[in-house]
């Protein structure tokens, strides 16, 4: 096989070393639109792709992971590579954009000299430009899911912003997460009627005979190149997600029957090229792959990881391209006699400010924005401290919802003075820099859940602790075909130790909840968000958007302490990275 | 196999078929696998080889405790097999179904739905005529839910 380790390496090289200057030494941009789409085309099919744009119609920014924590057994693998384990992996120079897109490395530093990634008028020119320059008889055009969701456009729109942006775009196929959280009835109003890409899903079936509800997978020839594509929905969204989203259908992560549509491709319809198109998640794409045997590529999203170089197992290559529009993937193949004879991959990263916007895209953002853009835009507060999202357990931007939701809880009733927030571990979210304002959209992009209600309940000891290693299971399981494929519930108002590898029933040791350690049979009053809503508990007046909002507008200066709130007992734990 | 197929094959495995009722309360004792196995089969679990001969179909992560489907197949030829159980480690009741097959079955098939109260191990296990005992085992979560 042709492995483009080099060229990718020589990118890298052509990058900067400069990295010792300070940010203000540069006038402008150090990098040119040319330059982050340089690639010698190869072979004779294109995949251009795009996983997890989670609603960013414009630029944002979005900080890679300081932390991805792994069980033993995937310790150092893809999936788990954060900051300099990432750059190591890679062999991607410090200060590079590169490091800047794909690790926590110097985060802040590089944000003011690369400036913000993404942005639908962006990732428009980057793929439009590809399928120009290659043909668009040579390209298919791929989205991985989690597109059209969890944004404050996304919110505002039911999707449709989005879905009307990927249609302007000219995207061929695409599979989904949150995307289905618009309401199953708009849902699949969009997939039949307004999106113009094919939505294929082999493991999403009618409750209870087992009917697929769309199509496994399609046929279509490009480049003289006959291509299966089968599509993959994230397998746990009946349980990630509320059910009402997905009563009556039934998911699941199923090798037998996804091993059965491949060989269906390769006897029956005698494709030259199988491709998986996946929201399983890299980590369980991995194990996966190791028992279906056949399929040529996986475009695998979800987790958001990024995949510099394909990751193989046996003779399958699986790429993951990112997420929040990062970047565009492009894998040139060169398949001939019914057989993949070679490739080349490039994650273009989109930088903003670099990467010219494309027009129409611009203006179709413009018109879906214009009756929310005073509303989204408006400031209410400045932050002081790095708001991030993305890490295994704990971020800033979690400790902030979690102090207000004590606030809000403290000032509305002195007897219900909180005992416990918690805060989902979705892997979506934006950055906000030290010195930005924070506007109301960077709260929808933390929290653009369709159902943002609150509840609060009594629960006690043993059961929160029972709950959050039910959670803990699922992140931290050393098989990653028993993991659910988020990060851990981030717990405000409580101290733990975490011991990744231990049994379940015994990673969480040492819980203090308000600085006292935790009793099991006392009732603990507590507020929860964004999972399923509890049974027989009514929503709280104000949902967590209001309640983030008022607090931030009550404080104006946002300071948070970054320390995390446990002690990971078993992996090293960094808290410095984007400070470096 | 396709549905229409399932349907057959389920209708010609209830004719033997006795399903328990499952997730009793527990009363004060729960009687765990082993005893279970002894009372039910007469035999203990190390007694019991794990074959790939057996296939068990479950999820690994279950959508729903309260409804879990599972298919057990196996190539083995139906005329030398005489009996299927199911059963649930650590249900409080782990015996879940009892099924007598005969020639007539065609094949060993079944598949049915069963509840998980937690956690634990699905265990497929045939009795042989020559009078020993094979099982497929596996894992099913039950889990309260996590985030994406």
């Amino acid at each position: 096989m042709n492995i483009s380790r080099r060229e990718f390496l020589g990118y890298s090289a052509l990058t900067l070393s400069t990295l010792a200057l300070s940010p203000g030494a540069f006038a402008k941009n150090p990098l040119s639109f040319e330059r982050l789409m340089e690639f010698k085309p190869y072979g004779n099919l294109t995949l251009v792709f795009i996983s997890d744009f989670h609603g960013h119609l414009k630029p944002m920014y979005f900080a890679e992971p300081m932390n991805l924590l792994a069980p033993e057994p995937l310790k150092g693998t893809p999936g788990y590579l954060a900051g300099r384990d990432f750059l190591n992996f890679y062999n991607i120079k410090p200060g590079s954009v590169e490091a800047y897109t794909g690790s926590c490395l110097s985060f802040i530093k590089l944000a003011k000299l690369y400036g913000m990634t993404g942005g639908g008028p962006q990732v428009a020119t980057v793929i439009k430009t590809i399928v120009r320059e290659r043909g668009k008889d040579k390209c298919l055009v791929l989205d991985g899911g989690d597109t059209w969701a969890t944004s404050g456009i996304a919110v505002k729109t039911d999707g449709m912003a989005i879905v009307d942006w990927l249609n302007y775009v000219g995207f061929d196929y695409m599979v989904a997460h949150w995307d289905i959280t618009v309401g199953k009835d708009k849902f699949l109003d969009i997939v039949k009627n307004k999106l113009k890409a094919k939505f294929l899903s082999y493991n999403i079936t009618e409750e209870p005979f087992g009917d697929l509800v769309f199509p496994p997978y399609d046929v279509v020839e490009r480049g003289g190149v006959k291509v299966g594509i089968i599509g993959s929905s994230f397998p746990f969204t009946p349980l990630a997600n509320p059910r009402v989203y997905t009563e009556g259908w039934s998911f699941g992560v199923r090798p037998d029957e996804l091993q059965k549509y491949v060989k269906e491709l390769r006897e029956k319809h005698k494709v030259d090229l199988v491709i998986l198109l996946s929201h399983d998640g890299l980590p369980l794409d991995i194990a996966l792959m190791k028992l279906v045997k056949g399929i040529d590529i996986v475009i695998s999203g979800h987790t958001h990881d990024i995949t510099p170089l394909p990751v193989k197992v046996g003779d399958t290559l699986i790429v993951s391209p990112g997420s929040h529009g990062k970047f565009v993937g492009r894998m040139d193949l060169d398949v001939r006699g019914g057989k993949l004879q070679g490739y080349r991959l490039k994650l273009i990263p989109v930088l903003s400010e670099v990467v010219p916007e494309d027009k129409g895209a611009k203006e179709l953002v413009k018109k879906w924005y214009a009756p929310h853009e005073k509303e989204l835009n408006t400031v209410i507060g400045n932050a002081k401290t790095l708001l991030y999202k993305r890490d295994t357990v704990f971020s800033t931007w979690d400790r902030l919802i979690g102090e207000a939701l004590a606030d809000y809880y403290h000032g509305v009733d002195a007897v219900m003075s909180l005992d416990v927030g918690t805060s989902p571990g979705f892997r979506w979210g934006t950055t906000v820099l030290p010195g930005q304002k924070i506007r109301v959209e960077h709260v929808y992009d933390v929290l653009g859940m369709t159902y943002p209600e609150v509840f609060v309940m009594k629960r006690k000891g043993r059961e929160l602790l029972t709950l959050w290693e039910d959670v803990a299971d699922n992140v931290f399981n050393p098989n990653p075909l028993y993991q659910q494929g988020g990060d851990m519930s981030r717990i405000y108002g409580v101290e733990y130790e975490l011991k990744i590898n231990a049994k379940q029933g015994e990673r969480i040791r040492n819980v203090r909840i308000k600085g006292k350690p935790i009793e099991m049979d006392k009732e603990y009053v507590v507020a929860v968000y964004g999972g399923p809503p509890p049974m027989g508990i009514k929503p709280e007046k104000k949902n967590i958007r209001e309640i983030v909002i008022d607090y931030i507008k009550k404080k104006g200066d946002i300071k948070v302490d970054r320390r995390p709130n446990l002690k990971v007992l078993d992996h090293p734990y960094n808290t410095d990275c984007y400070w470096r | 196999m396709d549905r229409r197929t399932f349907i057959a094959l389920s209708a010609v495995a209830v004719m033997g078929l006795t399903l328990a009722p499952t997730l009793q309360p527990a009363f004060g004792s729960t009687p765990r696998l082993e005893e279970e196995l002894q009372k039910r089969l007469g035999v203990r679990l190390a007694q019991i080889k794990e074959v790939g001969e057996v296939k068990l179909t479950a999820p690994t992560i279950a959508e729903s405790g309260a409804n879990v489907p599972i298919t057990v197949e196996s190539d083995i030829p139906i005329d030398r097999v005489e009996h299927l159980w199911v059963f649930v480690d650590k249900n409080p009741v782990p015996w879940i179904a009892d099924v007598k097959l005969t020639p007539m079955n065609g094949q060993v098939y079944f598949s049915t739905r069963i509840k998980m109260g937690e956690t634990s191990n699905v265990r497929a296990i045939l009795k042989l005529k020559d009078g020993s005992y094979v099982m497929a085992t596996k894992e099913v979560k039950v889990t309260a839910g996590g985030c994406g």
